[in-house]
């Protein structure tokens, strides 16, 4: 290929081709483009430069080129795409690419669009579709939350219904929820899922609402039969809470109706045995019991945690879930912390 | 006279190129342009009696399908890292950037502006992320829009480059 070929080649491609000679004296060894003539207006093909006239940008990069070509690496370094603004107050976006040719150390000066525009536009458009996307989701997060909230709402005032007629106390149906969140934690449950196991869990006995005063507040041992009514509650929170569509909810049927199952399939309302009742109303098994056992009650004082812990041992052998009572005693300080830091407050 | 090179380093459209033009040029446009690649821009500075020329080095934005080009970070004798406060994950991007350079070029001072002041009410970025931010990174919040603390932002880095507490 021809001297002249080339030259055409580089002019075609829009190309200035410079070359670094060992003074660092920068010759231009094409006719230079007309886009670099609105930076070094005086200068033509076999003109010099001194490497303090090149753009900030330019000199930055030598350092890498030299870089480069003391190397003798092959093939070609690429500076990256910088914008430089000309004395005539206009831009261009540029990129110099180093390589070394039988020795000669080569920078070719290149336009990656002759406007500057055409690569930008397409950048402005993907980074404002980025920018509405996030907005976006921005808002779904925000009306997402507001429902969330809307059902927490929804859930705390049932809670307090129940309450209102139970023995139990509010800080037991707030330390029920925080403990089960943080045993579906442990088990890896997505962090919805632990959520809605937060305020499912202190409805397990919302059924009791249906369960006439004269048993639900008799001071004494229940009857035959008045255990039979009382027994009902977890059928009917199931129940009150099913067919809602909303996951909250139906995690809340799942364990009021499944709470009283036992691992040995003793329970009720189904006897359903060992895994065939639902993970959560197995995990709010054992952190009711556990609750009851360490707080006073009316017709019991409150046990020490090594003598509930003992208790719970012997009942995992047949009421509670041994597996997942493992879990409960491996994070045993983080449950310990939730019973200390939520003592006798109403909700 | 001193001539120090800084970058101005976060997320897409946070407001670095907002930040250079109103420090270096006084003025402030509400229309966004992004940046492709690199652009320096200069300005002289007389920080207790010493004149410094900044060279600020504006780095094209990161977003999903850009990394910053790590050759544009050679030579830099600090760094500001900006943030959007109505965008909660600049900051992440913000930090993580950091993490990058210190990685990169060591412990060399570096400024953190959270941007977008004017409009603190629509801040996405909570005081508590803000107090959770190393205490050795010091954090600006600025407003190209206003002005305010856009020259301190500079300032401070500077002072810092030169070791003036």
């Amino acid at each position: 290929m021809s001297v002249t070929t080339l030259e055409k080649l580089y002019s075609e491609l829009d190309f200035a081709v410079l070359s670094i000679c060992k003074n660092d004296l920068i010759t231009c060894l094409t006719e230079p483009p007309s886009w670099f003539k609105h930076f070094y207006p005086s200068l033509n093909k076999g003109g010099h430069l001194n490497q303090e006239e090149l753009p900030g940008f330019l000199q930055h990069f030598m350092y890498d080129a030299e870089d480069h070509w003391q190397r003798k690496q092959s093939g070609q370094l690429k500076s990256g795409l910088w914008v430089e603004e000309a004395p005539d107050d206009t831009e261009w976006l540029m990129e110099a690419t180093a390589v070394l040719v039988e020795d000669d150390r080569l920078l070719l000066l290149n336009l990656t669009d002759k406007d500057h525009g055409t690569h930008q536009k397409k950048q402005q458009l993907m980074r404002e579709n980025l920018l509405t996307k996030e907005k976006l989701e921005l808002e779904v997060h925000r009306r997402t939350q507001q429902i969330r909230e809307r059902e927490e709402e929804i859930a705390i005032r049932l809670i307090s219904a129940a309450v209102q007629r139970d023995e139990e106390t509010g800080a037991h149906i707030r330390r029920i929820g925080l403990y089960s969140a943080e045993m579906a934690k442990e088990l890896g449950w997505p962090l919805p899922l632990v959520d809605d196991i937060k305020l499912a869990a202190p409805m397990h006995d919302i059924g009791k609402i249906g369960i006439p005063d004269k048993i639900l507040q008799k001071p004494g041992r229940l009857t035959e039969d008045e255990f039979a009514i009382m027994k009902d509650h977890s059928r009917i929170g199931g129940e009150m809470l099913a067919g809602s569509g909303i996951s909250l909810l139906n995690t809340a049927s799942i364990i009021a109706n499944y709470h009283h199952e036992k691992w040995d399939g003793s329970g009720y309302p189904d006897g359903l045995k060992g895994k065939e009742i639902p993970e959560a109303a197995r995990i709010v098994a054992i952190v009711d019991v556990y609750d009851a056992l360490v707080h006073e009650r009316v017709y019991k004082k409150a046990f020490s945690e090594t003598k509930t812990l003992a208790i719970m041992n012997e009942m995992a052998q047949n009421h509670l879930d041994p597996n997942l009572f493992a879990v409960f005693l491996s994070i045993i300080d983080r449950i310990r912390e939730i019973k200390d830091q939520n003592q006798d407050e109403e909700i | 006279m001193i001539q120090k090179k800084i970058c101005l380093l976060g997320a897409f459209s946070v407001g670095k190129t907002s930040l250079i033009k109103r420090f270096v040029e006084s003025i402030f446009s509400e229309k966004y342009l992004t940046t492709i690649g690199v652009k320096i821009n200069k300005k002289k500075l007389s920080i207790a009696e010493q004149d410094i020329n900044l060279m600020i080095w504006d780095l094209e934005g990161e977003d999903d399908y850009t990394e910053i080009n790590t050759n544009y970070l050679r030579g830099s004798a600090g760094y500001i890292l900006v943030a959007d406060g109505t965008r909660a994950k600049t900051l992440d991007s913000a930090l993580s950037i950091h993490k990058m350079v210190q990685d990169l070029l060591g412990d060399i001072p570096a400024v953190l502006a959270i941007n977008k002041a004017d409009i603190e009410d629509q801040w996405l970025i909570s005081p508590e992320s803000i107090d959770n931010i190393d205490k050795n990174l010091t954090v600006i919040k600025t407003s190209a829009k206003s002005g305010d603390n856009v020259e301190a932002l500079f300032t401070t880095l500077s002072q810092n480059m030169l070791g003036i507490k």
